[in-house]
């Protein structure tokens, strides 16, 4: 059974972690950056080809995370499956022992390295979970019955960030009734309006993971901003930031983030933790939250 | 309408064989307002072949208004009208939608077609200079559940259920000058106080009513849309 859910269900605090599967075939530095984490985390997110730029499956990745005893959340995205892809891929993933998955929707095409690829967003992410809990029960999307079903633990994400948020807060109660039992959320970099969000949202019932990204420079911070929907790294961070010699950025960023950490614990049951590469700050971090 | 831009010159001449005799052909309505094949543009066009050394026989354009794929038109046009000069020549140069391209075809009896004209959508003509898109086609509307506005023409992704992540501002992660479709939407109904709408779940599209090609037939009150979904009668009277 999926330690995630199992956890989740006792209401207990989780921490999740993040791999991004690399571009070729060889997983050794993606599998070293999944044992880093193997200590700290109760599973660990397998993008899905993430940015729209092309890359080695989630699934197999999240299948050799299986083999060495790592419990993985497998993200699958609407942009590149029609229903019977989507449908097919879920009980692959079935077989090969992966038990949570990540319905998203997935960046545009046009964001990554194959910009005039097909968006194919035949199912949106609101439709998959349906469709993936119809399989739970035993059917496919067109009502046949299969002949064994799987019992995946389903999850979706979520922005709190954005403004307006209540078009998120709306599609996030769609995708409770369509069955997502777990919500990982966009970078928080201001618990303030994560407050917000958690206090709309709290009468929904459904675990919430907040998402953390090791923030590294201002120089980043400020392209999140611009670039990366519902970010908004305040300014009294990026100065904290920019105010940091550059040889104790490491020390800055453990202290920021786990003092997001600390600031948002009360208000959700999780933090999922996207390291981008820091992945060796990431103890450290999780120690400093007074999260082990 | 369909709208319609012009190939480049370049790959026009290119699609022409070595002393290819061409007629030109436009459409009054939609290329017309597009201004990639109306009267104007059909005996500039003429003009520009010929320029380039392109033996032109003539050109004609439907009358104003009326559409090149309409084939009865067409047909008189072609064949009575301007006889003598399509007799003369090898191929058409058609400068309209790829509708219009195909009532050539049948109106010459499968005379061979050169496509001066990218067919780029079906859309609004909202004033002289600008036409956008709001309409894409499907064979299953659902404005009704959303504010009159489509999110499968609008939301860069098709999305039915609501609005992804991606948007900053309320605009669309594929371009930060182009409005959110979902934003849009919700503005729409919260104006009209049918917020509640958009929790509603919306179903996945049938995709068989898409699958080209298509065909409507009618027959005195009634219509039969006819796609792999299979046909479908409606009578527009009680």
């Amino acid at each position: 059974m999926s330690k995630l859910k199992e956890k989740l269900e006792k209401g207990q605090f989780v921490i999740t972690g993040e791999i991004g599967p690399p571009k070729g075939v060889n997983l050794e530095k993606c599998l070293n950056d999944a044992e880093t984490l193997r200590d700290y985390v109760t599973a660990i997110n397998v993008t899905d080809q993430q940015s729209a730029v092309l890359r080695i499956g989630s699934m197999a990745v999240a299948a050799r995370l299986v083999q060495r005893g790592l419990e993985p959340v497998y993200q699958l995205t609407c942009r590149d499956r029609n229903r019977l892809a989507l449908q097919s891929d879920l009980l692959s993933a079935w077989a090969l022992d992966i038990q949570n998955v990540l319905c998203i929707t997935g960046d545009h095409p046009t964001l990554g390295d194959h910009k005039e690829a097909k968006p194919v967003y035949d199912l949106d992410s609101v439709q998959l979970l349906h469709v993936a809990k119809g399989l739970n029960q035993g059917y496919d999307m067109a009502d046949h019955e299969l002949d064994s079903s799987p019992d995946f633990f389903l999850g979706a994400v979520v922005t709190p960030g954005l403004d307006p948020v209540e078009p998120q807060v709306i599609k996030m109660k769609k995708k409770i009734d369509a069955g997502c039992r777990f919500f990982q959320t966009q970078a928080v970099y201001s618990p303030e309006k994560f407050e917000d969000f958690a206090n709309k949202t709290r009468s929904f019932g459904v675990p919430v993971i907040a998402g953390v990204v090791i923030l590294k420079s201002a120089a980043m911070a400020k392209y999140m901003n611009e670039n990366v929907a519902g970010i908004s790294v305040p300014d009294s961070l990026i100065s904290e930031m920019a105010d940091t010699p550059k040889e104790d950025r490491k020390k800055k960023a453990v202290e920021v983030t786990a003092r997001i950490i600390r600031q948002v614990k009360p208000l959700c049951q999780g933090v999922h933790i996207m390291p981008l590469g820091w992945d060796e700050l990431v103890p450290q971090i999780i120690k400093e939250a007074e999260l082990s | 309408m369909h709208a319609t831009i012009q190939k480049p010159m370049n790959e026009i001449i290119d699609n022409l064989k070595a002393g290819e005799k061409v007629f030109v052909v436009g459409c009054g309505n939609c290329a017309a307002k597009c201004h990639s094949g109306g009267e104007p543009e059909t005996k500039e066009m003429a003009e520009r072949l010929r320029r380039r050394g392109v033996t032109v026989t003539g050109c004609a354009c439907t009358d104003n208004g009326v559409s090149l794929c309409k084939l009865a038109i067409v047909k008189k046009m072609l064949n009575e009208t301007y006889k003598a000069e399509t007799e003369q020549a090898d191929s058409f140069l058609i400068l309209a939608c790829g509708q219009g391209i195909h009532t050539v075809m049948d109106a010459t009896e499968g005379g061979a077609v050169h496509a001066g004209c990218d067919t780029i959508f079906g859309g609004e003509t909202v004033n002289d200079d600008y036409i956008t898109e709001y309409c894409s086609l499907c064979g299953e509307c659902i404005v009704e559940k959303t504010g009159g506005l489509c999110p499968v023409t609008l939301c860069a992704k098709g999305l039915l259920n609501g609005p992804c992540g991606g948007a900053i501002n309320g605009k669309c992660e594929v371009d930060r000058n182009r409005d959110c479709g979902w934003q849009l939407i919700y503005d729409r109904l919260r104006e009209l106080g049918r917020l509640d709408e958009m929790a509603e779940y919306i179903t996945p599209k049938n995709n068989s009513k898409w699958s080209r090609p298509r065909s409507l037939s009618m027959s005195g009150s009634k219509a039969t849309f006819k796609s792999l979904a299979g046909e479908h009668t409606v009578s527009n009277v009680d």
